[in-house]
């Protein structure tokens, strides 16, 4: 297993370099001037004089060749510098290491949540197949489907103000707060529908396999047959699902920290992109980079946990 | 193991069931809290920067040298006096001897000098110090980095300074009536190698302030900013006890929570459906000397065609265009390029809306017909309100000319980007902080600015250039100044490189309980010692 995860950490060094040369080749080349777009995105009667500019790129170093510059970038992130802010200055490091515990926080609760309860609730549907509750849960997870966290979000916030007479849940005090429940129910409740329709199916399926058949002709109670025989089978593709959904939740993020005020990396995100500030950018696709690579490297590490026909593959035991 | 699991999520919706909910920073012990909510996550509140967001509010930490009142006078503020000699070129500057740091010490020559000289850097990127001193001598050596101080000031004693200007320039003294160059305590701002310090002003760093309010903490990666009077402050008592800005990104968040009175004003909030979701009063204000306009690029195919300019331009009815952004005003229907300034042209001769002329122009055009037409770009669509606008634009041309290829885009920073080249029209704003229709028009339509430079795609024409030059070094008081000016104007017209838009107001962006909230052409709060909450109308 170490050699199996070892491998696969260095066949990620080449994908991140590669993903990096091209997000530097993407902002450097394509996405606008920092140092101009401090000029034209101030409204009004801004001085944008061009010879005033270059001197400005020539301060901060930009009008070096697009390999030097990336080069030196590369030597910074292997000691663990990313840099400065071209727009504000400050240090990257500490911008991230800020942001990114919110993120992670958020995230992680979202997906710990959206996964328990899509599990019972695909299961319940699954156990009463056609039935009104199946009908209800499987409705339900259409639904929330079908609305996509960037309308599910200011809505909620209008429902909340307008009907409910709430305050805006706006804000970053820490996970256990009452500000961060809408925020994670916004961030869950789409992804949830997968969950729950991926453990429904699963569930139907090993329904009719043989042994479930026996273990309840063995007078097994029935919650002990779902848990110790169903369950098993049917976590191997919903955690892959959750593999996924770790994407997801991240691009989820952007907008979500953004309309409810969280101070994480999605918000970092924003401001960076609208103002081409690439030391940021790049830093955060390395984060979001290794964040999708760990979780799923997990997800690779946990099937044969879950599923020991998986195992006995590898070690060609079948 | 399945109770402890039990257990933990219990004990989890507890925890979060006995936390308060916090809606922001409602009221201080005894005092009134001004909340703010700020549209960016912003990272620099260096005053320094000379722009964005941050800027809008310079006024309540930083002393201008002067300012604008609410009558539009010219107000002594940490300069006492201003003078000049005849020529205009030799200016005499008098720090006001009661301006003081909010650590008490005094403000002198030397932190007004060198904050200029600092500003001018490259490295300092401040983004419109060339509108404010770029006729002072040797400024444009220090810009591009080849001077570190301009030859042109001088310290001639603690509380005096003597600046010699490039050329005459009437208008010096209300030019520097801006807080965008307000003087910061130089030994705080700048290293030993002359550039800007990072992060000196910061509370954390013991920044000192001149404005009546200085920062108490300042949390960069939440977004929350609290300011609290400066007790050695030199003007007025501040009747505020706190004024807190909070990042509220989204539009439609930062809507509500003023619905609410969470939040109390915006830095700059503008949605289509603003007057019925706030009403009138929190987008209202007075007239200001800025419009927007849509700018054409006379180099650029189609547009270099004069009748085709003339073509697009007779198709748009003003009053309609105007309408389709802001349904219910306040902004006003524009027409020429002065707006409110001493100057403003009474007798000038509008565009007018006419869709025979305009088929008949497109017909003289070497086009000839919409279908031969190359794709028209717009940038600078940017708001929903100029997305309504554009819109309008296109379906007009589309229903008169018949053009259908039409491009949008959102930001103007397109312009440094790939389709760059392909750009024919740029919707943006032009302006000045002086009430002075030469420095208007210098900052628009003259050959040198940065608006004829890149929206107008480098517009030139000698005889305009050679009028506002005229125009620029006679005095305030000579009415040739404001004659130059006007027939300057006219000539610009009659080259057809804009669609009138709109000329903005200087909009609050207040909730009605806020109170002596007015700003000015600057873009500040004017007294912002004056402001108080009416507590009785607030939510």
């Amino acid at each position: 297993m170490g050699r199996y995860i070892l491998f696969r950490l260095l066949k990620w060094i080449p994908s991140v370099f590669i993903l990096l040369l091209l997000i530097y080749a993407l902002v450097f080349f394509g996405a606008g001037d920092p140092i101009k777009l401090i000029f034209l995105q101030a409204p009004g009667d801004v001085a944008y004089d061009p010879d005033r500019v270059e001197a400005i790129r020539d301060a901060a170093g930009l009008n070096r060749p697009f390999l030097v510059q990336f080069i030196d970038y590369l030597g910074n992130i292997a000691h663990g510098n990313f840099g400065n802010s071209l727009v504000s200055g400050r240090s990257v490091n500490s911008m991230i290491s800020a942001a990114l515990p919110v993120t992670l926080k958020i995230g992680l609760t979202a997906i710990f949540l959206l996964s328990i309860i899509g599990i019972i609730l695909g299961v319940i549907a699954a156990l009463n197949q056609n039935k009104l509750l199946d009908n209800l849960i499987v409705g339900f997870a259409l639904i929330v489907w079908g609305i996509p966290v960037f309308v599910a979000g200011p809505l909620i916030i209008v429902f909340l103000v307008l009907v409910m007479d709430m305050d805006v849940p706006y804000g970053w005090s820490g996970l256990f707060s009452f500000k961060v429940i809408v925020p994670l129910l916004v961030l869950g409740l789409n992804p949830m529908a997968l969950i729950i329709r991926q453990a429904r199916a699963g569930v139907l399926e090993v329904l009719s396999e043989d042994y479930v058949r026996t273990a309840r002709a063995k007078g097994i109670p029935n919650y002990q047959v779902v848990v110790k025989h169903i369950m098993r089978p049917v976590l191997t593709p919903v955690v892959s699902q959750i593999g996924l959904l770790v994407i997801a939740t991240l691009n989820n993020s952007i907008l979500i920290e953004k309309v409810f005020g969280l101070p994480g990396l999605g918000r970092l995100t924003e401001t960076a992109i609208k103002t081409s500030d690439y030391p940021v950018i790049l830093a955060i696709v390395l984060i979001f980079s290794t964040v999708v690579m760990a979780s799923n490297l997990l997800v690779d590490i946990s099937y044969p946990m879950l599923d020991p026909r998986a195992a006995a593959k590898k070690t060609g035991d079948e | 193991m399945k109770k402890d699991l039990f257990k933990v999520l219990v004990l989890g919706l507890a925890v979060l069931g006995l936390t308060p909910l916090q809606s922001g920073q409602a009221s201080a012990e005894g005092g009134q809290v001004l909340n703010i909510a700020h549209p960016v996550l912003q990272q620099n509140w260096s005053p320094l920067q000379g722009g964005g967001h941050s800027a809008r509010w310079q006024s309540l930490s930083w002393a201008a040298p002067m300012y604008f009142d609410k009558d539009g006078k010219l107000t002594p503020y940490v300069l006492s006096s201003v003078e000049s000699d005849d020529s205009y070129v030799n200016w005499t500057l008098h720090v006001n001897p009661d301006a003081v740091w909010s650590d008490g010490s005094k403000i002198t020559a030397k932190d007004v000098v060198g904050t200029w000289n600092l500003s001018a850097r490259p490295a300092t990127k401040h983004a419109r110090v060339n509108l404010f001193l770029g006729g002072v001598d040797g400024f444009n050596d220090v810009v591009v980095g080849k001077a570190k101080d301009m030859t042109g000031l001088t310290i001639t004693d603690d509380a005096t300074i003597a600046v010699k200007l490039a050329s005459a320039d009437p208008i010096f003294d209300q030019k520097i009536a801006t807080a965008l160059i307000a003087p910061v305590k130089i030994s705080q701002a700048e290293d030993e190698s002359g550039n800007e310090k990072a992060d000196w002003w910061m509370p954390q760093n013991g920044v000192v302030v001149s404005g009546p309010f200085m920062p108490e903490t300042m949390d960069l990666d939440q977004g929350i900013l609290t300011l609290v009077p400066n007790p050695n402050f030199f003007g007025p008592k501040p009747k505020l006890e706190k004024i807190v800005l909070t990042t509220v990104a989204d539009a439609s968040t930062a809507t509500l929570m003023l619905k609410r009175g969470t939040m109390d004003a915006h830095t700059e909030l503008i949605t289509p459906t603003i007057i019925q979701d706030l009403g009138a009063d929190f987008l209202g204000g007075p007239a200001l000397a800025k419009g927007q306009q849509f700018w054409i690029n006379a180099k650029k195919p189609p547009m270099d065609d004069i009748n085709v300019r003339k073509a697009l331009i007779m198709s748009i009815n003003p009053e309609e265009l105007a309408l389709a952004a802001f349904p219910d005003g306040p902004f006003t229907v524009a027409s020429q390029i002065l707006n409110k300034v001493p100057g403003v042209d009474p007798d000038f001769k509008k565009y007018p809306y006419d869709p025979e002329g305009a088929k008949a122009a497109l017909a003289a055009s070497k086009y000839k017909d919409a279908g031969r037409l190359p794709k028209i770009m717009f940038v600078g669509i940017s708001t929903p309100t100029h997305e309504a606008a554009a819109q309008y634009i296109a379906e007009q041309w589309r229903k008169i000319l018949g053009i259908q290829g039409i491009e949008m885009k959102p930001a103007i920073e397109t312009y440094s980007g790939p389709d760059q080249k392909s750009v024919q029209i740029f919707r943006d704003d032009v302006g000045t902080r002086v009430p002075d229709a030469v420095s208007y028009l210098m900052g628009s339509i003259y050959s040198k600015s940065g608006n004829a430079r890149n929206k107008l795609g480098g517009y030139e024409n000698a005889k305009i250039d050679a009028m506002l030059e005229e125009a620029s070094v006679k005095g305030v008081k000579d009415p040739d100044r404001i004659k130059l000016a006007q027939e300057a104007q006219r000539l610009f017209r009659e080259d057809w490189v804009y669609i009138p838009y709109y000329y903005d107001v200087m909009s609050k962006w207040a909730m009605p309980w806020v109170q002596n909230f007015d700003k000015n052409d600057d873009w500040q709060v004017i007294e912002p010692w004056n402001v108080t909450i009416d507590e009785a109308k607030r939510p």
